[in-house]
């Protein structure tokens, strides 16, 4: 028995310790697949330093990061001085923003042609046969320190605890594996996967005070959730050809709420699990020409089944996925039941109209706000016609100026300038702009509404203002 | 922006049998003799130099104030509870009024007690009630006074009108349910505007009234009983008070409740006209508007749908009269008495705005409508576990809805078939099983029927426009 004891012991030791070195190598090679990525965002009043993690995508330098590393409302042109730094260093490299791909969300950026000796595409790890999924499996990856610690790497190990049933193919581990947005490897050091944003762990609160309360924490610097190298890698090729990503095709379908089986039963959905049904379809978009209509309830696309993922959200996702992956001008087939009657419809999509950040803006700094153009999008909450473009919207307002005093604040709806009407975003900013540079104005009033209700705002001006921006 | 008062918290001063309640009351209602024999001893220095120099009106008012205890239905999370609900009256007339807040008591009341001055208990029926001005008219059981030979005092009206801010007032009440309190204070202030747009229960109060404000202390228990002058004349009825604030009490002045009282012993409601005009105070704004001084009342917001809508009045707009009656809205204080201008119209009249739109001068006529609540009659459906409500005109308007078919989800009861199948507060069922509902009475034929034969039923519901079907199973 006790040689039996030692024969184990013997037999182990080495195992481990090729581990370690192995890993060790692994880890050497793969540091030069991620990257940091440090950008300002340049917006009205101040810049924001913002740091992401990026994972090199190819040999020609083009590194991916998450889609949360920027909001989607911000414009393009306000995101400036991209710089790449390499684990281990502080030394930065230049880099240009490629652009935002609507199906990924994935921010896109090229890191200059002097840098690509330091960088190696994570592909390179990709496994020759598709990687096995288990529950248990060993996952590692890496995440790196801030700037005054020299991005120096950190590297963490988990298994996996929950392969969910998500569209896109994901598995949970026990603790955070990776820094968000950077590859995870298995144990052999072949590319796994990408890490998401980490899933909230729920926990409960206790405070001095007595009493404790359920809270889900999420961890921002090490995620726990890995989307597998087979869906991620095909995407890593979605270099958007502009900075917003453009073409984006789109239905037009803003309501979608799923119906759960015993719906489906009630309404003898032969044979189908679940469908959805439809709202809120934009007058003009490409769903309403095709003539789908609300409350019609889909239960097939392309003659294929929607999915029954848990949550529903995931079915959701799947199919602003199924949209997203196509091009405008290619063709979507619809199955719905309207009342008793089936019915085929089929949407030839069309392109996004103009999103939050590809509208057009402007800043009054006397003002203290920035209005943009009413885009089509903006009918939906405030209840108009798609084409109705009067009007303009607020984006942001200045914390303790003058249009912040007046209560003024993002979001609304500007709907009239000094009792007059605003035909075009031109004409706002042109009426706005006279105000801003003539001294002896002293007020301006707006007729402003938020959720269908409406409001007349007197926004004061004083001619100190004036001067002190000005002289800026 | 459109901060209003409503954000700040306020209490309707009814004391609800809460936990707390309970505690405090048991602290206060049920002492040992010596603690009994103490508060005697206190309440005899108050009420005994207080009755020295207090003339026999006040003494007379002293009899006609009673403690009313109420068990509302309450339609709340997919049942229906019984909450009990404590308040104060004046009794008004020989026949047995008795005038309260409509937070005390309302059609939701099932059971009314009225606890006379000398300590009989009388039951009472609901007159009528009116939540804008959160007045209620109940009648005590008169047959009941005369089989048992009971009396009581009628108290009277002051003119509200008359009063002025430091003029020494009382409330008397029974705080907490302690019977026959009196507080002692001056009128603060004659004329307070607080609007609330669902101070009662949901239900909209102060749009066409301003109160009287009070430093006399006001408590929970409180609610409807009267603020009266030295020599026991009722000249408002107490209402409300801020909370954490010393003694910011509001009263509903005299004028205004003897004109709802009326209304509501004559024809158990009170009726008034709706354009659906959302006003906004002007000040500061004259000399943008290039208006003469003192004169027009700003138009902030117009309801969709609504006559004043109909006729092309539009938010921004000025009106300066009302049928030739130049109107000032310029303060705060000013909004309310125009609102009841146009409220006091017979509905179904025209009334001819003067409006000013820019540098023109627009002369705009508008056909009223009867004002409705944005709160709908409202139902438990307990074999679903839902509450609901049914979506009004009011609420339709303000929410943008096309039309007012539906009912709005109120409460719903866990592991019931509402709940199970997805519904939640805030959505509004529009179909069940395959029909519209256009009226409550739709649902309750189709719940009905349910009972009877529970069969799976496809429920159509829609949250901000968004439709989703669900399914009540049994």
């Amino acid at each position: 028995m006790k040689f039996f004891r030692a024969f184990l012991l013997v037999a182990f030791i080495p195992v481990s310790l090729t581990h370690a070195e192995t890993l060790h190598k692994l880890l050497e090679e793969r540091l030069k697949s991620i990257v940091v990525v440090e950008f300002t965002i340049e917006a009205e009043i101040e810049s924001v330093l913002t740091k992401a993690f990026g994972t090199v995508a190819d040999d020609q330098g083009t590194i991916i990061l998450p889609g949360a590393s920027v909001s989607s409302m911000v414009p393009a042109s306000q995101l400036k001085e991209f710089k790449v730094y390499r684990p281990n260093s502080t030394e930065s490299f230049s880099a240009t923003y490629l652009g935002q791909d609507a199906l990924t969300k994935w921010h896109f950026v090229r890191a200059e042609a002097k840098m690509l000796p330091f960088l190696v595409p994570v592909t390179r790890f990709t496994a020759r046969n598709p990687v096995p999924l288990d529950l248990g499996d060993e996952l590692w990856g890496i995440s790196l320190r801030n700037k005054d610690e020299n991005f120096i790497p950190c590297v963490f190990s988990s298994r996996v605890v929950l392969i969910p049933n998500l569209s896109n193919k994901t598995a949970i581990t026990a603790q955070g594996v990776a820094g968000p947005g950077l590859p995870v490897f298995n144990r052999a050091g072949e590319f796994f996967g990408l890490a998401e944003n980490s899933l909230g762990k729920k926990f409960f609160l206790f405070s001095a005070r007595g009493g404790g309360y359920p809270v889900v924490l999420m961890n921002f610097d090490e995620s726990n959730m890995v989307m597998l190298a087979d869906v991620v890698e095909p995407w890593f090729k979605r270099i958007p050809k502009n900075v917003n990503g453009r073409p984006i095709p789109w239905l037009g379908v803003y309501g979608f709420q799923l119906i759960d089986p015993s719906v489906a039963k009630l309404l003898k959905l032969q044979g189908q699990s679940g469908g959805a049904v439809l709202s809120d379809i934009m007058e003009g978009s490409p769903a309403a020409e095709a003539g789908l209509k609300d409350r019609d309830i889909a239960f097939l696309i392309d003659g294929k089944p929607l999915p029954h993922f848990r949550p529903d959200s995931a079915v959701i996702r799947f199919v602003g996925q199924e949209i997203l992956s196509r091009r405008p001008g290619d063709k979507m087939r619809f199955t719905v039941l309207r009342g008793l009657e089936r019915k085929d419809i089929t949407v030839t999509l069309g392109d996004r109209p103009k999103m939050e950040r590809e509208a057009a803006h402007r800043y009054f700094d006397r003002l203290g706000f920035v209005v943009r153009e009413f885009l089509k999008a903006d009918s939906i909450p405030n209840l108009t016609k798609p084409d109705e473009h009067s009007g303009v919207i607020v984006r942001f307002v200045k914390p303790n100026s003058p249009a912040a005093s007046a209560g003024l604040e993002p979001n609304v709806w500007i709907r009239k300038i000094d009792g007059n009407e605003i035909p075009s975003y031109h004409d706002a900013v042109t009426k706005l702009a006279a105000i801003e540079t003539n001294p002896m104005r002293r007020e301006v009033v707006l007729l402003a509404s938020c959720d269908g209700k409406t409001e007349v705002l007197r926004i004061k001006l004083d001619s100190t203002c004036l001067s002190e921006s000005s002289k800026k | 922006m459109f901060l209003d008062l409503g954000k700040i918290i306020i209490f309707t001063i009814c004391c609800c049998h809460l936990v707390k309640f309970r505690i405090f009351s048991q602290s206060l209602l049920l002492p040992s003799i010596f603690l009994r024999s103490v508060a005697f001893a206190i309440f005899a220095m108050i009420a005994l130099p207080l009755q020295a120099g207090m003339n026999s009106g006040f003494t007379q008012l002293l009899d006609a104030v009673v403690r009313i205890d109420v068990r509302k239905v309450n339609f709340e999370k997919g049942t229906k509870r019984l909450n009990c609900c404590i308040g104060s009256g004046a009794i008004i007339s020989p026949e047995g009024l008795v005038v309260t807040n409509a937070h005390v008591t309302s059609p939701k009341a099932v059971e009314i007690s009225v606890t006379l001055a000398n300590l009989e208990r009388v039951s009472a029926k609901l007159v009528g009630w009116d939540h804008w001005t959160d007045i209620a008219l109940i009648r005590i059981d008169m047959d009941d006074i005369r089989r048992r030979k009971l009396s009581f005092n009628v108290a009277t009206f002051g003119d509200s009108d008359k009063i002025a801010a430091g003029q020494s007032v009382y409330a008397v009440g029974t705080p907490y349910g302690l019977t026959r309190t009196v507080t002692r204070g001056i009128i603060s202030n004659i004329a307070r505007p607080f609007e609330d747009s669902c101070g009662i229960d949901g239900y909209e109060v102060g749009t066409f009234n301003n109160w009287l404000q009070t430093d006399a202390s006001i408590n929970p228990g409180n609610s409807g009983g009267p603020l009266v002058t030295e020599d026991g004349k009722i000249i408002g009825v107490n209402s409300r008070a801020y909370i954490g604030a010393e003694n910011l009490g509001f009263s509903i002045p005299s004028n205004v409740v003897r004109r709802v009282v009326d209304g509501l012993e004559h024809n158990g409601c009170m009726t008034r006209s709706y354009i659906g005009l959302d006003p906004g105070v002007l000040q500061d704004l004259e000399d943008f508007y290039a208006l003469e001084a003192n004169t027009g009342m700003l138009i902030n917001g117009v309801d969709p749908g609504s006559p004043a809508a109909n006729a092309g009045i539009h938010p921004g707009d000025v009106v300066l009269a009302i049928n030739d009656r130049t109107i000032d809205g310029r303060f705060p204080e000013q909004l309310a008495p125009i609102q009841n201008i146009i409220a006091s119209f017979p509905v179904g009249s025209t009334i001819k705005l003067r409006v000013k739109r820019s540098s023109q001068v627009l002369s705009i006529s508008a056909v009223t409508e009867k004002l409705e609540s944005h709160v709908g009659e409202e139902w438990a459906f307990e074999k679903w576990g839902l509450s609901v409500r049914k979506v009004s005109r009011a609420f339709a308007r303000e929410n943008q809805l096309a039309d007012d078919s539906g009912v709005l989800v109120i409460g719903v009861l866990s592991d019931y078939p509402a709940a199970k199948s997805g519904i939640f507060c805030g959505d509004i069922i529009i179909k069940v099983a395959g029909k519209t509902i256009k009226d409550f009475a739709d649902l309750k034929a189709i719940y009905e029927a349910y009972k009877k034969n529970s069969q799976p039923t496809l429920i159509e519901a829609k949250k901000n426009r968004r439709i989703s079907l669900h399914v009540f199973k049994p």
